[in-house]
Parts: structure tokens; C-alpha cells; sequence
């Protein structure tokens, strides 16, 4: 327990600390896009533009065929929250079953071998070729109606796809793991209190395993978010936050370029540090286990 | 022995083991034998000890009375019965790894409450008894990591008191603590034995936890395991570590242990 204290007395770990080192970097990049506009380079846009697109979220951009930063970026994230989520809701129960049954395990596992590796972006054109355009609102609707459903028809079923592709296998793998790590002698306790199976999976297999599950999700989610600002950039995507980057660039207005750019950094940050979070509360038992 | 005559016969029988043999594949895919014919009795409400040196095979004693394992040969039964029918009824505990540590102190008490179906309510209040009763009022909001481990153990006999087992396996459960807490607990462990009219079965290597817990002694040889010797600890309690016939008892032990290890030899 001392130990634990002492660590947390150094200044690297106070959130001061945490700020200023975390920041030395970014502030070499402004540093260096400072250069960048004094060199008088077109493409690269001055603080005050940038500066004025971030502070107007909602403001459509003028010349550019996108919509507003604030609505581009709920896009990005409700695509991002369904595709992620199925992601872990498939792969969190399956990976208990092959965690605890050989047949399962055995039935899974080169399958998930072999299809792991492929980056979900080469799928791409594959699974759009597939999927079409449909999106979430052409099947819960109907192919005519869906233009009806704004949002919901901006949710392309390939962009899921492939975002639960990027989730599943990290989720999968350490949900198997974690399950397979559990103390024999916790399970053996547990069948000596006459414990059922819901009960030892509720109060120790999935506690035991947590931790590792939630390392997994936190893979899972830099992966999404790598594939799904690639997927945005695809043609037949209409918005996202990668889009109004890529869109950007195409008409030259750099300054909404840097913006999204900016806005995709803070939000790969804050959800990071979100699951960084998670991922210690589900482990804060694990500090002085041994 | 004039004592013997003092005091009445030890009573029922609570677990039984005959010709008990159990052998372990090994990682060459041999079979090594780590029990060879254990044969003895344990009383019922009273604690005997098994005592014999590292590899003897008293872990694989335990898991075999509690169920756990399966013996290749012979029976093992408590009560007359066979212990995979006993659910509820045996409680097991070991030197590490025995609590939850994602669960808070009385969480882990409460547990076989929890297994069982008590309400909450009726569940709290007998943790809290329990807690009492054993010095860990207090100390129920924290996390095992957070207790020493002689509070852990505690905490461990709480949760074997909660639920409601009367037949107590234990693999060393003091053997990692100071001297001072293990004789607390020692004496606990008597006490609690008294109050619930528990039998235990309590394997340890130390000689002297032996002689100061045990009504029956049990000395396994060098593995594999078998009865080298049996008997009757008739020493009064509070049992005095300083006395004579305390030490008697103790060399006798030694003497045993130390003339099967050179068997082996
Ligand atoms: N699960 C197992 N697999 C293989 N060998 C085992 C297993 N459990 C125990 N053994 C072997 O059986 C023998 C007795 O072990 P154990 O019962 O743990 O002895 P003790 O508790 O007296 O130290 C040892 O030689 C040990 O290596
Ligand atoms: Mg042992």
C-alpha cells in the first residue's frame, strides 16, 4: 500500500504534472504550424481561421458541401457507439462460450485466426460492394423512405460492418483469455457454497475477467476509431468528421481540414483516456494481487 | 496411559478414509503416486490434524475428502457419506487465494448467504454478527488487499462461518502468518470448533500447530503418502506449549516424521 502512495507522490503522476508533459508535444505541432504559416504556404491556414471554425460548431461552412463540425463529429460518433457496441455485445458472450467449452473454442478458433489480421479498412470496398449503400434507415424503413431519416440513413451498414470487425477480434481474444485466467481455486469455492453456473459467472468469472475485457475494448476502440475516419474518407459517405476533412481538402479550405483534424485528435484523446479509466476501475483489485 | 481412562471416548466417526490411493499423471505422462492406501478416522466435533513433510500428499487428502478429486481406489466419506452429496455442508480453506479481492470484506462474508437465496436484509445483520464475533468489525468496507493477513484469514473463517458448514477442511490456513497471530487464531480456530460442534480436518507441517489444535493426530510418510501413525492427543486445554507432556507429544511427532523421512532416504 505504501508503495502505491509513494508512486502517486511524484510530480509526473499529479494532474498538473500529467498536463504539462502531455502537452509538450501538441505544443511543438502549433510550434511548428506556426513556422508552417510563415513560410506563406496556401495550404496551410492561419491560427485565426482555424480558431474561427472551431468556435462556431454549428455553422455550416459556407463553400463546402458538408455539413456543420458539431453535426460531423455526432455522425462519426453515433456510427462509432453502434458499430463498436455490437462489436462487444457479440463478442464479450461468445468469447465466455469458447472461454469455457473446448467445442466452442475449437469451432472458433481458426476462423478468428485467419480473419484477425485483415484490416478491416482493405474490406472496404469489398463489404460496400456487398452492403450497397444501404444504411440503417433503407432497412429499418425501406430503400424509398430512408432519405427520409436523416441520420439514420447516414449510418452505413458497411461502415458498421467494419467497425465490428475492428472491435470483435481484440474484444474476443482477451474475453477468451480472461476467462481461461480465472483461479481454478475461486471456481472450486464457489461450487463448494453450491454456487449455480449464473452465479459464479455473475460474482466471479466475469469480475475475474474484467479487467482483461476491458484492455480488449480499449484496443478495440483505437482500432475503430483508426478504421472509421478511413472509412469516412471513402467515397459514397455524405458525413463524418473524416469526410469534412477529406471534403476540405478538395476545395482547398484548409482550415476546416485542420479543424477536423484537431477535433479527431481531442476526441481519440478523451475516448482513451475514457477506457484508460475504465479499464483501472475494472482492475483495481488487481493492485496488490499476487 | 492413565489419562485415556479420565476421559470419555472420542465419539462418532466424521470422516472416514480407506485405502485411499490417488496417483497424478505427470508432464512425461507417468503416473506418480501421491497417495498409496491412506487409511484413518477423524472424529466428529473435534479437530484432527494431518501432519507429514512436503509431498506427503495432505493437500491431495483434502481435495479428496471435500469432493474435489476423485480417488483412484478406496473411499473417502464424511458422515457415512459420499462428500459430493455435502454441498453447503464442507468448508474449505487454504493458505492463499482464499477471498475475493473484488469483493469487499463483507460481500466475501456474505457470500454463501448471497448463493443461498437469505434476503439482503437478514444477510447484512449476520455478517455483521459474524464480523463481531471474530474482531473484524470495522474492517467489512474494505478490500482484502487492504487487511493484514492475519485479518484475512479472519475474514476467511467468517465466511466459512456464514455458511453454515459443519465440516471444516483446512490446508495450512495459519502457515504464513507470525507466530503471534497464528496462535491467535489457533485459538480462535478451538473456540469456534467448541461453539458449532465443528470436525475439522486441519493439515498442517508444523509439529507444534499440530500438538497445540489436534484431538487426533495423523502422521503421513514421506509421499507417497500413507499413515505412518495415528493417535489420541488427550492433552487438557487451554493446552500449555510449555509443559512437559506438551513436549512429549511433540517429540513423538518429530521422532515419526524424521524415522520416515529416513526411510526414504
Ligand atoms: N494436480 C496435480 N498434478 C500432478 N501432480 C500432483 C497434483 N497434485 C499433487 N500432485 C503431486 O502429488 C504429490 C502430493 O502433493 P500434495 O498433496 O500437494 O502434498 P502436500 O500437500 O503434502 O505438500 C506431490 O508429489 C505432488 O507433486
Ligand atoms: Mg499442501
Amino acid at each position: 500500500m505504501t508503495d502505491r502512495n509513494d508512486q502517486r507522490g511524484t510530480w509526473a503522476d499529479r494532474p498538473v504534472g500529467k498536463i504539462l508533459l502531455g502537452s509538450a508535444f501538441p505544443a511543438l505541432l502549433v510550434v511548428a504550424w506556426w513556422l508552417g504559416i510563415r513560410s506563406g504556404t496556401a495550404v496551410i491556414p492561419s491560427f485565426s481561421a482555424v480558431i474561427g471554425v472551431l468556435a462556431h460548431p454549428l455553422e455550416i461552412p459556407p463553400d463546402l458541401y458538408s455539413r456543420s463540425l458539431a453535426f460531423s463529429l455526432m455522425m462519426t460518433l453515433i456510427r462509432l457507439a453502434l458499430g463498436f457496441g455490437l462489436g462487444v455485445a457479440t463478442a464479450v458472450p461468445l468469447g465466455f462460450l469458447a472461454g469455457k467449452s473446448r467445442v466452442v473454442d475449437r469451432l472458433f478458433y481458426p476462423l478468428v485466426q485467419i480473419a484477425r489480421p485483415i484490416n478491416p479498412v482493405v474490406l472496404l470496398p469489398l463489404v460496400t460492394v456487398l452492403f450497397g449503400l444501404s444504411s440503417l434507415a433503407s432497412v429499418a424503413f425501406g430503400p424509398v423512405d430512408a432519405w427520409k431519416y436523416d441520420v439514420a440513413d447516414q449510418v452505413q451498414l458497411a461502415m458498421v460492418f467494419i467497425l465490428w470487425w475492428g472491435a470483435f477480434f481484440p474484444v474476443f481474444l482477451s474475453t477468451v483469455h480472461g476467462v481461461r485466467s480465472v483461479r481454478t481455486s475461486y471456481l472450486e469455492t464457489m461450487r463448494l457454497l453450491g454456487a449455480t453456473d449464473v452465479q459464479i459467472l455473475r460474482r466471479v468469472v466475469l469480475p475475474h475477467s474484467l479487467p482483461e475485457i476491458a484492455h480488449g475494448m480499449r484496443i478495440a476502440m483505437g482500432m475503430c476509431w483508426l478504421v472509421l475516419i478511413a472509412a469516412e474518407i471513402f467515397p459514397g459517405t455524405r458525413s463524418g468528421i473524416g469526410y469534412m476533412l477529406c471534403t476540405a481538402c478538395k476545395t482547398s479550405d484548409y482550415q476546416y481540414t485542420f479543424a477536423a483534424m484537431i477535433v479527431i485528435g481531442i476526441t481519440g484523446l478523451l475516448i482513451d483516456v475514457a477506457f484508460a479509466r475504465f479499464e483501472r476501475n475494472a482492475g483495481h483489485w488487481q493492485a496488490l494481487e499476487r | 496411559m492413565p489419562l485415556e481412562d479420565l476421559i470419555p471416548q472420542l465419539t462418532d466417526t466424521a470422516y472416514s478414509l480407506k485405502d485411499v490411493e490417488k496417483a497424478f499423471l505427470s508432464r512425461g505422462g507417468t503416473a506418480v503416486k501421491a497417495l498409496d492406501g491412506v487409511t484413518f478416522e477423524g472424529p466428529e466435533g473435534m479437530i484432527t490434524c494431518i501432519v507429514g513433510p512436503t509431498g506427503s500428499g495432505k493437500t491431495t487428502v483434502l481435495r479428496i475428502v471435500s469432493g474435489l478429486e476423485r480417488a483412484d481406489r478406496g473411499t473417502a466419506t464424511i458422515n457415512g457419506k459420499d462428500p459430493a452429496t455435502l454441498v453447503r455442508k464442507i468448508g474449505y480453506l487454504t493458505q492463499r487465494h482464499t477471498l475475493f479481492p473484488w469483493m469487499r470484506v463483507c460481500e466475501n462474508i456474505a457470500l454463501p448467504l448471497e448463493v443461498k437465496g437469505v434476503p439482503p436484509e437478514d444477510a447484512r445483520s449476520q455478517v455483521a454478527g459474524i464480523c463481531a464475533r471474530l474482531g473484524l468489525a470495522g474492517s467489512g468496507d474494505l478490500y482484502p488487499h487492504e487487511l493484514s493477513g492475519g485479518m484475512q484469514q479472519r475474514a476467511a473463517l467468517g465466511r466459512l462461518l456464514a455458511s453454515e458448514s459443519w465440516y471444516w477442511l483446512m490446508d495450512e490456513p495459519f502457515t504464513a502468518l507470525d507466530e503471534r497471530t497464528r496462535h491467535q487464531l489457533q485459538h480462535l480456530l478451538i473456540d469456534l470448533v467448541r461453539e458449532r460442534k465443528l470436525s475439522v480436518l486441519f493439515v498442517t507441517h508444523s509439529i507444534d500447530e499440530a500438538v497445540y489444535l489436534a484431538d487426533r493426530v495423523v502422521v503421513l510418510s514421506a509421499g507417497p503418502g500413507r499413515v505412518a501413525e495415528s493417535f489420541d492427543n488427550l492433552l487438557a486445554r487451554p493446552r500449555n506449549r510449555l509443559s512437559q507432556e506438551y513436549g512429549q507429544v511433540m517429540e513423538r511427532i518429530r521422532t515419526r516424521i524424521e524415522s520416515v523421512l529416513g526411510e526414504e532416504e
